[in-house]
């Protein structure tokens, strides 16, 4: 063990943490708004956020860009960050939409047992990994320098970085949208009545399969965006990015309390900040085996997680 | 006929739930189901408001066949329901459990004005505005259920059980909001265990036995039958 590590890099991993951790909330965000929803966990979103790490590399591509080009102009930054983005969103909504109307849809309308949703589930994930897998011969992909991290604050002797900055900031700000939207709004208000009482919503006009197809594509968004992020943090996307960051955004709803909107922002910061103090104190292979610790103990104490589950609550 | 129910069968699985059930509902009428616990009162409420699929026979409201409709849409129609069980949203407030009655809706200031009338129908919702819906007593939540129904200001209003859970001086007074509701314009069908109040404020009614409809007449008739006394009003 490394305390003085730990000690020495304690702000620098904070705020490392904070950054990835805003990551994992967002993404962790689709699986506490479907299973809100549906009681499914949508193993499928791993995927649908992997498709965003590629589609606005795709469309960066079109604009000539590849890892080794020079880093653009403000203006061109502005434009990048936005088409990217737009691309993303796009496509991975679209991905969640089209898993849940293709998979998901059909077994619900034959009262399908939660094991055949969750066979799905698993399945639908493999296909697309796969899919990705094949279509690049299993090759990672590099980021263009949309975005040079280069520190723009300095605390002492911990740097923040411009690139940390607008993670965190683009995190909190699209939570608290979506916070509004689900607590403030008319569709909002349909998608907690679906949540809290499916037969009750429909007696009040509510149209379930819209609401469940609207959850699915707001965390297909939410999870676009995490994808972008995690393209110009890490530099690289593979086949498989999906699979390994949707276990940590998973374990962040899990964290947070899932079927909570605060709860998986609360678990993917705690989550993000934590695996980085765990790097720091026994060394970075340790990582992700100190997230489980975790959960496995705060689970103990409080079974339903952090904050429990609000959208869902205990059905009438 | 504001609701004709024409030979309808359903099934739960296996389990036959009623065997070909025809009853109307006449516009502006108080109509009531009677019958003992599994005679099949609730399931007609949730095939009337679409929350089960009927097996066979045809349901239809205001002229239109909607067996096959969703049940969202029946609501858009005029249907409401205030379902067994109460089905109140534990983690929305009272306010907004009412809103919700109000969901299809968009004009706020028919919205509120209809508000209004369940804080006055029920007073008692509006001492509790503010709280959750899951914190209320179970007589509350009767009241908060039948409100909400209301807010959709519909044609047809269901009213499965009303009397649930209530004190003897709640239920008069429920009983007394459903007369008044109907005198405002509202057509009712109740589903009632208390079939003594049932049948003294309803016009007509019906007696269910295990899916299968036994008896009709109006209240009063079915008040001095014998056998509904013998089995229903417990007097002999």
């Amino acid at each position: 063990m490394d305390f003085s590590g730990l000690i020495n890099d304690f702000g620098p991993l904070t705020v490392t943490g904070l950054a990835q951790g805003a990551i994992i909330a967002l993404f962790a965000l689709g699986y506490t708004l479907v299973y809100g929803v549906l009681r499914l966990i949508n193993f499928a979103h791993s995927e649908v956020f992997l498709l965003g790490t590629y589609a606005c590399l795709i469309v960066w591509g079109w604009f000539g860009l590849d890892q080794n080009s020079a880093p653009p102009s403000v203006g061109g930054m502005l434009l990048y960050m936005a088409v990217g983005l737009l691309a993303a969103i796009l496509v991975s909504g679209l991905a969640a939409l089209t898993v849940e109307v293709i998979a998901y849809r059909p077994l619900r309308r034959r009262n399908a047992p939660p094991l055949a949703f969750l066979i799905t589930a698993i399945g639908a994930s493999l296909f697309i990994s796969e899919l990705v897998g094949v279509a690049t011969h299993r090759n990672q992909k590099g980021v263009p320098p949309i975005i040079l991290a280069k520190p723009v604050v300095t605390i002492g002797d911990t740097t923040i970085t411009n690139l940390q900055i607008l993670i965190i900031v683009l995190a909190l700000v699209m939570m608290f949208a979506l916070d509004r939207f689900i607590n403030g709004s008319r569709l909002g208000r349909g998608i907690r009545a679906v949540a809290q009482n499916p037969d009750s919503a429909a007696l009040m006009g509510v149209n379930k399969s819209r609401v469940i197809a609207l959850v699915f594509l707001l965390g297909g968004l939410m999870a676009g965006i995490a994808a972008v992020m995690y393209d110009l943090k890490i530099g690289v996307t593979r086949y498989d990015a999906g699979f390994l960051l949707g276990i940590d955004a998973f374990t962040a709803a899990v964290l947070g309390g899932i079927g909570n909107l605060r709860g998986a922002l609360l678990g993917g910061l705690l989550l993000g900040v934590l695996q980085n103090y765990a790097a720091g104190l026994f060394g970075s292979q340790w990582l992700h085996a100190a997230s489980f610790v975790l959960l496995v103990v705060i689970l103990l104490f409080r079974p339903t997680g952090l904050l429990g589950e609000s959208l869902g609550r205990a059905r009438a | 006929m504001l609701l004709e129910i024409d030979n309808v069968t359903l099934a739960y699985g296996r389990i036959q739930a009623l065997h070909g059930i025809s009853l109307n509902v006449g516009e502006g009428e108080v109509v009531a189901l009677i019958g003992a616990n599994g005679a099949g009162k609730s399931t007609t409420m949730r095939a009337v408001s679409g929350l089960r699929p009927v097996s066979q026979g045809t349901i239809r409201f205001d002229g239109e066949d909607i067996t096959k409709m969703r049940a969202d849409l029946r609501v858009v129609r005029g249907v409401s329901q205030s379902p067994e069980g109460r089905g109140i949203f534990p983690g929305m407030t009272v306010r907004e459990n009412l809103e919700m009655g109000a969901y299809t809706r968009r004009n706020r200031a028919e919205i509120d004005e209809d508000l209004n009338r369940a804080f006055t129908l029920f007073p008692r919702l509006k001492e509790r505005e503010k709280q959750a819906g899951g914190t209320l007593s179970g007589g509350e939540q009767q009241m908060l259920a039948v409100g909400r129904a209301l807010m959709s200001r519909p044609k047809l209003l269901l009213l499965d059980e009303p009397s649930m859970g209530l004190a003897p001086m709640l239920i008069q007074q429920i009983f007394d909001i459903i007369v008044e509701i109907n005198q405002q314009g509202t057509t009712v069908l109740l589903v009632e265990q208390n079939a003594q109040q049932a049948l003294s404020r309803a016009h007509r009614a019906y007696v269910l036995e295990t899916g299968r409809i036994v008896k009709e007449g109006t209240g009063a008739e079915l008040l001095n039958d014998p056998a509904v006394k013998d089995a229903y009003l417990g007097v002999a």
